[in-house]
């Protein structure tokens, strides 16, 4: 072993790296089709649709790197979407708002905890537990709103759509935010804990760390951001929609890919799926710039999803031939 | 601090399997003392039950004379407890001072792990080593980018850490090269003067007697000797190993030596490397029982997995007169080989199918289209009655059976298809003694019918009293061919052990290139 | 350690029978009316049918084990529907045809899951989430918002109607019991069949009996695929009609009428038999809730409901075992 400088050295070390060049590439094309991106008004007319998508990614994140996965994230944003859109209407107060804000976000920890119940004390697989609970919360959304309506009051829409402070797009202050605290957080002895649980659990157990209660939280801290996410966006749409989230779950999962955290757990961090979140909104933006014909947007979309998905074990593969 | 622990008369079973019938250990602070034994003596148990990692079935431990009983492995690392074991239980994607102190990492006032501090603490247990690296070795590296020899160093590293005063060294010399056995060494002495207590689990004569002051040798889960270092050779060591009165019974009297010799090869094996193995040069004729020895974790498994096309190599490898690179164990299973893989339960066994279909498996296309279901029950039926296997019904979930007769069923698949060449990887491990003779008996009449058999065993008395020949495996090579009277126990277990045959030590330590 | 026990494909059935006997109860249900009940249990079971199709590849691909899932049956349903519904056009000599092209079109999609997951070890969930978004995209390329077709009399006929005035079974009802017969004939009395449930077990000791794990896995996708699309042409046989989300409710329920009928999730074990029996419940149960006028929220609750509860109960058990 003469050279230390081995694929696996960089992906732990510097996972940002590659979500970081992606990112440089799709911006620049981005920026060819649309000169005036950098602009205040664009680019605060970006960012703000992104950012929900952002929250979103950083708790799925959070729950990769424990080793876990959430599908229900999408199913909890629309549950958030739809309790505002009805309890706070389009005529509510500022003070309503914020009484539901706080409550969506108790509901949102709710709604994880259940997830985290079931897979960390009941033992059962993440991917087909969050998979059903995604049905009920969903289901629920409906329940809630049968038909898309509702809103809330257009003046605080307009806080969240419009603010730029410092001439910059709120977005970047809630990013930023977000990487402080991961910094935060990541450094803690929890922080530890998350990476130790998702990257061999086992061998945690061993070392006496709490892997049950670790694994918990996990899902709790992604129906928090999941809930986030779901009060983000009902500010950006100002009204209430049952299936607002439903896209929203894989295009989550596809951001942390991109954004370089292994599935198999223990590995990454929130900036590199931010980047990920970031990279994959600024496709969609290429791809209602580049004139593609309407009717193959959503194919060129969702093949640009999966051979994201697809590209870490493509260069596996790749690496095995050579190896 | 305590002072002493003392394990008495301990007995531990698994399953129907007694590792442990009475167990006895002293260790006191300031002192090195040697577990020894054979393979699947009990040293491993013995350690595990010092370390609070098994649950005891009897006998009783002590702590300053005080019994002691540890509810979980963490009740006794918080009495001081630390043990490194070969298999690691550090997170890969972790670094080294992250994995060091998990758990019990330095904090600062705001709640967040010093950094600083952390590497501190870790660059001063890295420099107890420092020198033997490859490649000078960071707090902030990766587990997953070291080598398998510094991997092993943190893990001592992590089990100091927590400044215990009794060390438990399982094997931990196993991957270490000289230097690092020799700093490894140095660090023992210095524990010793700094009053703590130090259990050293080796295979290694020549390790042991540089470093240990006591000794206690188990045989058969029964600690049948201890005593100063400084009053027993190494001949006696070996000696106190080996069963003086076998129970072995099964002794295959006609060894058929000579008549082998006219048979034609069937398999010839020419320089297979892999990763464990460097170099593997045998052939064996038909008809003979070939035995594979050597401690465990010499590269038996792989030998065997390799030959038939599951493990890749490098080499050339002929079968029946034919050169063969199998890319696949059907394209070995088609040319008439068998496996009989060592881990029942992960590689032998569908637990929640059938016997009938875990019989069947690999010979389910030779019952066309739709499969004839009767045919394939009569055929299992009859290796059912020709093995003895002990069951409620082909259809019973193969997890009902006992350890023999589930090892049975593994045998039983392949005999199903009538192999040439069977590769067998401690068939015996884990069955009741009934059964292994059973086993025993099996294996000498496919021998006399012509059908070939290369066998590992961690139970050298099975290759000793089965085996025309025995190929000692020791550090990735054949270090010792045994036959005829050369094969005896004492050989054997030298040349396992890396000792010469005249139980001199060898001046070369193991691990080294 | 003998137990009383019942197979779940049995068990499912008596579940679906006490669940109908105890549906005449609700208030606009059959009441005591018997050629009123054997008529909803006849059109219950024939609604049955559609599920139970689709519900076959998903039952293939769980037995494959390693978390294996089919997300992308709703959409591959869909297209097929749709491709068989123009490409037929009401004639009936190309029926036969547009049956091939659903097989084809379903077992290449398949196929491009199998090759994510065995050789780009992608998740299956998250593989086949993805080509669920894909064949979605090609729907609405195929679709362009609105299609012309027809489906022909002779599916309307073998599919749709009772096999004759004096037998009042429907058709379908009978191709699904010989589709039965047929999937019961590659599980159980095949090699492939032997060698799925195998690699749902245990892939390290079936790659060491011979089983070629590698292309096992990628023919039980590509065969996955291809049952969905059967499923399409079936389903379009008989609606009769075509949108864009014709398939997509069928998905969920595909998955838990798997785990009703007893098949491990986990791998390894199960039936086509009591995927059929798990079909008929859920559709039973689908149609109570419509039945009580439950509004669809509540019925995807209690999908959602159901299948937790299944895997409480199925996944708890694996994890005792092991």
């Amino acid at each position: 072993m003469k050279n230390r400088i081995t694929w696996d050295f960089l992906m732990t070390r510097y996972p940002v790296f590659f979500p970081l060049v992606l990112l440089v590439l799709s911006v620049a094309i981005n920026l060819y089709l649309q000169p005036n991106m950098f602009q205040l008004s664009t680019l605060n007319s970006n960012m703000r649709v992104f950012l929900p998508l952002i929250l979103l990614t950083v708790g799925q994140a959070i729950v990769l790197i424990a080793g876990g996965i959430d599908i229900s994230v999408g199913g909890i944003v629309s549950v958030v979407n739809t309790i505002l859109a009805t309890r706070v209407g389009l005529e509510g107060s500022s003070e309503l708002m914020w009484q539901y804000v706080l409550i969506s976000l108790l509901v949102g920890a709710l709604a994880g905890a259940i997830n985290g119940f079931f897979i960390a004390y009941l033992r059962l697989q993440p991917i087909i537990t969050t998979y059903a609970t995604s049905f009920l919360y969903a289901g629920f959304a409906l329940f809630i709103l049968p038909n898309p309506g509702g809103g809330i009051p257009s003046a605080i829409a307009s806080v969240y759509r419009t603010s730029t402070p410092l001439s910059l797009p709120l977005a970047f202050y809630v990013i930023a935010i977000l990487l402080l605290v991961w910094a935060y957080v990541s450094s803690t002895r929890y922080g530890k804990y998350l990476f130790a649980v998702g990257g061999k659990a086992e061998a945690a157990y061993e070392t006496a760390v709490p892997v049950t209660l670790v694994q918990f939280s996990a899902y709790v801290i992604s129906g928090f951001m999941a809930a986030l996410a779901g009060i983000a966006i009902t500010m950006l749409s100002g009204s209430g929609n049952a299936d607002i989230g439903n896209p929203m779950t894989l295009n989550s999962i596809t951001a942390v890919v991109i954004g370089g955290n292994a599935f198999s757990g223990g590995i990454g961090g929130v900036a590199g799926p931010i980047l990920g979140a970031i990279t994959l909104s600024v496709i969609q933006n290429i791809i209602s710039f580049s004139h593609i014909n309407t009717w193959w947007e959503t194919l060129v979309k969702a093949t640009i999803i999966v051979a994201a998905l697809a590209a870490p074990g493509v260069i596996n593969l790749f690496r095995r031939r050579r190896a | 601090m305590p002072e002493s622990l003392s394990a008495r008369n301990i007995v531990k079973r698994y399953g129907g399997v007694v590792a442990l019938s009475d167990g006895n250990l002293d260790v006191h602070t300031g002192e090195v003392v040697a577990l020894i034994g054979a393979n699947g003596s009990g040293k491993s148990t013995m350690s595990k039950v010092i370390n609070g990692v098994v649950v005891l079935d009897g006998g009783q431990l002590l702590l300053d004379n005080n019994p002691v009983h540890w509810s979980s492995p963490q009740a006794a690392k918080n009495l001081g407890i630390a043990t490194v074991f070969q298999e690691l239980s550090l997170i890969p994607q972790m670094t080294v001072a992250e994995n060091i102190w998990l758990t019990r990492e330095p904090m600062t006032a705001i709640g967040t792990v010093n950094r600083k501090v952390l590497h501190e603490k870790t660059e001063e247990l890295l420099s107890l080593f420092r020198g033997t690296y490859k490649v000078d070795l960071h707090p902030d590296d990766p587990i997953v980018s070291l080598p398998s020899d510094e991997k092993q160093i943190i893990e001592i590293l992590k089990a100091i850490s927590f400044d215990p005063w009794l060390i438990i060294l399982d094997e931990a010399t196993a991957s270490l090269d000289s230097r690092q056995v020799q700093r490894l060494f140095e660090l023992v002495e210095d524990w010793k003067e700094a009053g703590k207590a130090i259990i050293f689990v080796s295979h290694r004569m020549e390790e042991i007697f540089r470093i240990a002051d006591r000794y206690s040798v188990l045989r058969n889960g029964k600690t049948v000797g201890a005593g100063d270092m400084k009053d027993v050779s190494e001949k006696e060591l070996v000696k106190l190993m080996i069963e003086k009165e076998s129970v072995f019974e099964y002794i295959r009297k006609d060894s058929k030596n000579g008549e082998n010799e006219e048979k034609p090869v069937c398999l010839e094996v020419k320089e297979l490397q892999t990763v464990t193995l460097k170099g593997i040069n045998f052939s064996v004729r038909e008809g003979e029982l070939v035995g594979i020895g050597g401690l465990r974790g010499q590269g038996q498994r792989e030998l065997l997995h390799s030959l038939f096309g599951d493990v890749p190599y490098s080499g050339t490898v002929k079968l029946f007169g034919n050169g063969y690179k199998f890319k696949h164990p059907r394209e070995a299973m088609q040319i008439g080989l068998a496996l009989v893989p060592g881990d029942r339960g992960r590689e032998g066994l569908l637990s929640i199918r059938s016997i009938l279909d875990n019989l069947q498996l690999p010979s389910w296309p030779r019952y066309g289209f739709p499969l004839r279901i009767k045919k394939a029950k009569r055929d299992a039926e009859q290796v059912g009655e020709s093995l003895n296997l002990k069951m409620a019904g082909l259809e019973e979930p193969v997890s009902s059976l006992s350890g023999g007769n589930a090892q049975k069923v593994v045998l039983g698949k392949w005999l199903v298809r009538k192999p040439k060449l069977f590769l067998l990887d401690d068939p015996t491990k884990g069955v009741d003694v009934g059964t292994k003779a059973e086993i025993y008996s099996l294996l000498t009449q496919l021998c006399d019918e012509g059908k070939t058999i290369l066998f590992y065993s961690s139970d050298d008395e099975e290759l000793i009293g089965l085996c025309d020949r025995v190929l000692v495996l020791h550090d990735g090579i054949i270090r010792t061919e045994l036959s005829g009277p050369s094969l005896t126990k004492e050989n054997l277990i030298s040349a396992s052990l890396g000792v010469s045959n005249g139980f001199h030590p060898e001046s070369r330590t193991g691990g080294t290139l | 350690m003998k137990r009383f026990s019942v197979s779940p494909p049995v068990a499912a059935l008596i579940l679906a029978i006490v669940l109908f006997l105890l549906s005449g109860f609700l208030p606009n249900s059959y009441g005591s009316n018997v050629d009123i009940a054997i008529a909803q249990a006849t059109n219950i079971v024939r609604l049955a049918v559609f599920l139970g199709v689709i519900a076959a590849g998903q039952t293939l691909v769980i037995i494959s084990g390693s978390e294996g899932i089919d997300l992308s049956a709703g959409s591959v349903v869909t297209l097929t529907a749709i491709l068989t519904y123009v490409y037929v056009s009401g004639e009936n000599d190309r029926v036969l045809i547009a049956l091939l092209i659903s097989l084809g079109v379903g077992a290449v999609i398949g196929m491009l899951n199998g090759i994510g997951v065995t050789f780009l070890k992608v998740s299956p969930f998250v593989m086949t989430l993805g080509m669920s978004g894909v064949v979605t995209g090609a729907i609405i390329v195929v679709n362009h918002g609105t299609v012309s077709g027809r489906i022909a009399p002779i599916m309307t006929r073998l599919i749709a109607r009772p096999v004759s005035p004096s037998i009042p079974i429907p058709g379908a009802v009978v191709i699904w019991l010989i589709f039965g017969v047929l999937m019961w004939l590659l599980l159980e009395r095949t090699a492939f069949g032997k060698n799925l449930f195998a690699i749902g077990v245990n892939r390290v000791t079936a790659k060491l009996s011979g089983v070629n794990v590698t292309w096992t896995n990628l023919a039980t996708y590509s065969l996955a695929g291809a049952l969905a699309g059967f499923g399409g042409f079936l389903l379009v046989g008989n609606t009769g009609v075509v949108h864009i989300q014709l398939g997509q409710p069928f998905l969920f329920p595909s998955i838990a009428a798997v785990a009703v009928g007893g098949t491990l999730l986990s791998g390894g074990k199960g039936s086509y038999w009591g995927t059929m029996a798990g079909a008929i419940v859920l559709t039973l149960i689908t149609s109570l809730l419509t039945t009580m006028q439950m509004p669809d929220s509540v019925r995807r609750m209690v999908l959602g409901g159901t299948l937790l509860i299944l895997i409480s109960i199925y996944g708890r058990q694996r994890s005792l075992r092991l």
